[in-house]
């Protein structure tokens, strides 16, 4: 056993191995991703199997099967992954599990990494599984073996949730060795009544069982004592009821509130570590200590969603509890964005009627005020800089204005096409959606060329079926694929189209190039974006022919490729010949250029040398030297 | 400012520019508190993007039990890179706390094409001034080479920070340059020279 600084992921992650889980599938999603991505790093050879799968749901679905095989597995996404996998787990949820299911979804109050600021508690309610969280980076790896042994005891799936603060959150935790998957025969149960979805009475008698198998898993829980009540001293004090995050708040929160008068001792605490099913006992029991005092209420903290605090109202309403309830519903919080320790204070201040300390800061929000804008932009060498310019140059050659041509945008770096100097994607819904909401532009009767955008590990994942829809029903548009062959946003994860030498030992890559025109595509190019003049040409050639056109981007993204020590070429500045115009700035957005006294000057450090600043310069004042990258 | 032994809470606050290597400073506490036995949380957020985005790290060392996130007015040190992201700090310093100011900067595009403004460095010790820190200047000129290279930013940076700061008295100058020098194998001698260097560093007029 030893005290290691280690991630919230990586905590859910050894957790897991310390639980003998056999097999773990997931797809990337900041802020999930370190999880399977710590063990994949961990190249394990004890017979178990990870893999990075190609969707969330094609990753719940193996974890199921395993778990219905009688074995121990865990999937991991991010909660738009959820999403995604939502659709296969209501099923399997309905349908219980043999082995065990551990499904790890971390969400992103805040929304720091970007998408819908989503609360996953919401599907452990509507799918009646079993949901626990970790309050801190230590707790996460110690409910990990809890959550499996929950899991099978009650024969469900079970949901372990974080968020972005404790998921990348580094702590010390003391981590025991793993423990190897146990010796399972692996179990082939023939029983349609519980497999299958087929007939009223087949999925009326699982809606039975699925509901019954959460009440089991509340005994068993309590059983845990996962759940931490403390009753104040005297009754009729104040109660504060947290979940999640907000609990690791509450000891420096409570320190604060006593400097403004508040009686620690008689506050009564309900620290929620399982969040579904509802606390309903520990509530109640909060609730009728509590009851009796004239100035004092309860507070509830949970960010996001006020899936608590509801229940907590209900149970009040039952109990004929008539102090106040201190939360979203009664204005003081927000449902948007994290909580800090001064929900903490400004929650127990309202509770006893206090006024709470000002928490703004106005020399912060003058300071705040003159920083310089930093909007998101490609790295330097980033192939997907060529392929923007490739779309605006085409456009601007067939005289169409960049304003009339829908380009339809996707998740990941292709998406950084949205900001300057490139404004060449309009939007971003979800993981594949760039292919299908083009072929909504067409039939709305656009008479200007669609465009749709997606990387490749993206158009695995879901834009397939918007791309097969496009050809079976003839919808004209050009779909660019950008392949720099990794899943870079969420920090470098192999996709199928990884290059074979990159992948997993023992899998193989797909390959864009055979896939594509095998798909029924009525043109198929493929570009070098690092080739500007070519690159568009072949942009603007596509634009003008009818059907579906798919253009293949490829480059290795730079980043990766930098880490072999490998770079595109040599770039040099001819000083003599610039004449700061600025052209290479306006143009390509670089951030390894920037202006010198006698001309621009290249961060060799930074400079991938892609060259596309030379080929845009007017005066040839930039030279390249190809290279092996 | 009270003695080591008496320290039971220290939060440090960091911003910079993704690239600058500001992670890599609260990797390098966080690993020197627990060497040292101090309860940590070390807490990095960089948004989307892979280099050149807002980064902030938090780093909350002596409570068993902490939340991630500092409350504004009780960071207890503020350590900035970059000389912009430091306005987004100021709300954070405790009032008499140490404000660490390596005055680098890194341009967005729009403010190299002399389409938006970007602060002064009077400003930006204007606001630190007003929000009643110490400010520590450390200018980027000033950065020692060694080899004819620049030496690692943000291990110089780290140093001075130990050497002028409180965090000094919270840990052990000697658990942190162990720390840097077995972190990197290959660099270890330009990275404890970084160390040094900035333990020597005093802090430039503004």
């Amino acid at each position: 056993m030893t005290k290691q600084l280690i991630t919230g992921n990586e905590a859910i992650a050894l957790g897991a191995l310390r639980a003998r889980v056999k097999v773990v599938t997931g797809y990337p999603g900041t802020p999930s991703s370190g999880a399977l991505g710590s063990l994949m790093r961990l190249d394990l050879d004890d017979g178990r199997h990870v893999e990075w799968s190609t969707n969330e749901k094609v990753a719940a679905e193996i974890a199921s099967g395993v778990a219905w095989a009688g074995q121990r597995a865990m999937c991991t996404m991010k909660m738009s992954g959820l999403n995604v996998a939502s659709d296969a787990l209501f099923s399997i949820a309905h349908s219980g599990v043999n082995g065990a299911l551990v499904i790890y979804v971390a969400d992103d109050p805040g929304a720091h990494a970007g998408m819908v600021e989503q609360d996953s508690r919401g599907y452990a309610r509507m799918m009646d599984l079993p949901m626990l969280e970790p309050t801190t980076v230590a707790e996460a790896y110690e409910l990990m073996p809890m959550a499996f042994d929950l899991s099978e005891r009650c024969g469900s799936p079970v949901f372990v949730r974080s968020v972005t603060a404790i998921a990348n959150s580094h702590a010390a935790v003391e981590v025991k060795e793993p423990l190897p998957p146990e010796e399972r025969e692996p179990i082939l149960e023939r029983d349609i009544t519980r497999y299958t979805k087929a007939g009223s009475a087949i999925a009326q008698a699982q809606h039975r069982q699925v509901i019954a198998r959460l009440e089991r898993a509340g005994e068993i829980a309590r059983e845990m004592a996962l759940n931490e009540l403390r009753l104040g001293e005297q009754p009729g004090g104040v109660g504060v009821i947290a979940s999640g995050v907000t609990v690791s708040y509450l000891d420096e929160g409570l320190e604060i509130a006593t400097s403004l008068g508040c009686d620690r001792d008689k506050i009564s605490l309900l620290k929620v570590r399982v969040t579904n099913p509802f606390p309903e006992e520990e509530v109640r029991a909060l609730l009728s200590h509590c009851e009796g005092a004239r100035t004092s209420g309860v507070v509830v903290l949970e960010e996001l969603e006020p899936y608590l605090e509801d229940r907590v109202i209900l149970e009040a309403r039952r109990m004929g509890f008539e102090r106040r309830i201190v939360g979203k519903r009664d204005g003081t919080f927000e449902r948007v964005g994290e909580y800090t320790v001064q929900h903490v204070v400004r929650g127990v201040a309202e509770a006893l009627g206090l006024v709470p300390a000002e928490t703004s800061s106005p020399e912060g929000n003058s300071a705040e005020d003159i920083a310089a804008a930093r909007p998101i932009t490609v790295c330097a060498g980033c192939p997907h800089r060529g392929t923007y310019m490739a779309i605006n140059q085409a456009l601007r050659n067939l005289k169409l204005r960049k304003d009339d041509v829908m380009v339809t945008g996707d998740i990941g770096c292709t998406i950084l096409g949205m900001n300057e100097p490139f404004e060449t994607v309009w939007n971003e819904v979800a993981m594949g959606s760039s292919v299908s909401l083009a072929q909504g532009y067409v039939h709305s009767g656009l008479q200007t060329p669609v465009i749709a955008t997606i990387g490749d590990s993206t158009f695995f994942h879901a834009g397939m079926p918007g791309l097969i829809n496009a050809v079976q029903h003839r919808v004209p548009l050009t779909l660019i694929i950008m392949d720099n062959g990794w899943t870079a946003m969420t920090g470098m994860q192999t996709n199928p189209s990884t290059e074979a030498a990159f992948q997993v030992p023992g899998n193989r890559q797909v390959d864009l190039a055979e896939l594509i025109p095998a798909m029924g595509v009525d043109h198929f190019f493929v570009i070098d974006p690092f080739e500007f003049e070519e690159a568009t040409a072949v942009v603007e050639e596509a634009l003008q022919l009818p059907g579906v056109k798919a253009i293949l981007s490829r480059q290795e993204c730079a980043i990766q490729a930098q880490r072999r020590g490998l770079k595109a070429g040599v770039v040099a500045v001819d000083t003599e010949a610039c004449t700061l115009c600025k052209r290479c700035v306006t143009v390509t957005g670089c951030p390894a250029i920037s202006l010198g006294e006698e001309g621009i000057v290249i961060d060799k450090s930074l400079c991938y040398g892609c060259g596309l600043c030379a080929q845009v310069c007017p005066f040839d004042a930039i030279e390249v030297q190809r290279g092996d990258g | 400012m009270s003695e080591r032994a008496e320290i039971d809470s220290f939060d440090i606050y960091m911003v910079g520019v993704g690239g600058q290597g500001v992670l890599t400073i609260g990797d390098l506490i966080a690993e020197a508190a627990l060497e040292t036995g101090l309860p940590v949380n070390f807490y990095p957020t960089k948004g989307m993007a892979q280099r050149g985005g807002s980064v902030t790290v938090q780093v909350r060392l002596g409570r068993d039990v902490i939340g991630p996130q500092i409350p504004e007015h009780k960071a207890d040190l503020v350590i900035a890179m970059e000389r912009s992201e430091a306005l987004k700090a100021v709300r954070y310093v405790r009032p008499g706390a140490d404000f660490v100011l390596y005055g680098h900067v890194w341009e967005p595009t729009k403010v190299m094409l002399g389409k938006a403004p970007y602060p002064t460095l009077a400003q930006v010790a204007d606001k630190v001034r007003r929000a009643e820190a110490e400010l520590t200047y450390l200018d980027p000129q000033h950065l020692p080479r060694r080899s004819g290279a620049e030496v690692p930013a943000n291990v110089y940076v780290l140093g001075a920070a130990v050497g002028l700061t409180s965090l000094g008295r919270v840990l052990d100058q000697e658990a942190v340059a162990d720390v840097v020098t077995s972190r990197w194998k290959k660099y270890a001698a330009v990275n404890e020279a970084a160390f040094r260097a900035g333990l020597e560093a005093g802090g430039d007029e503004v």
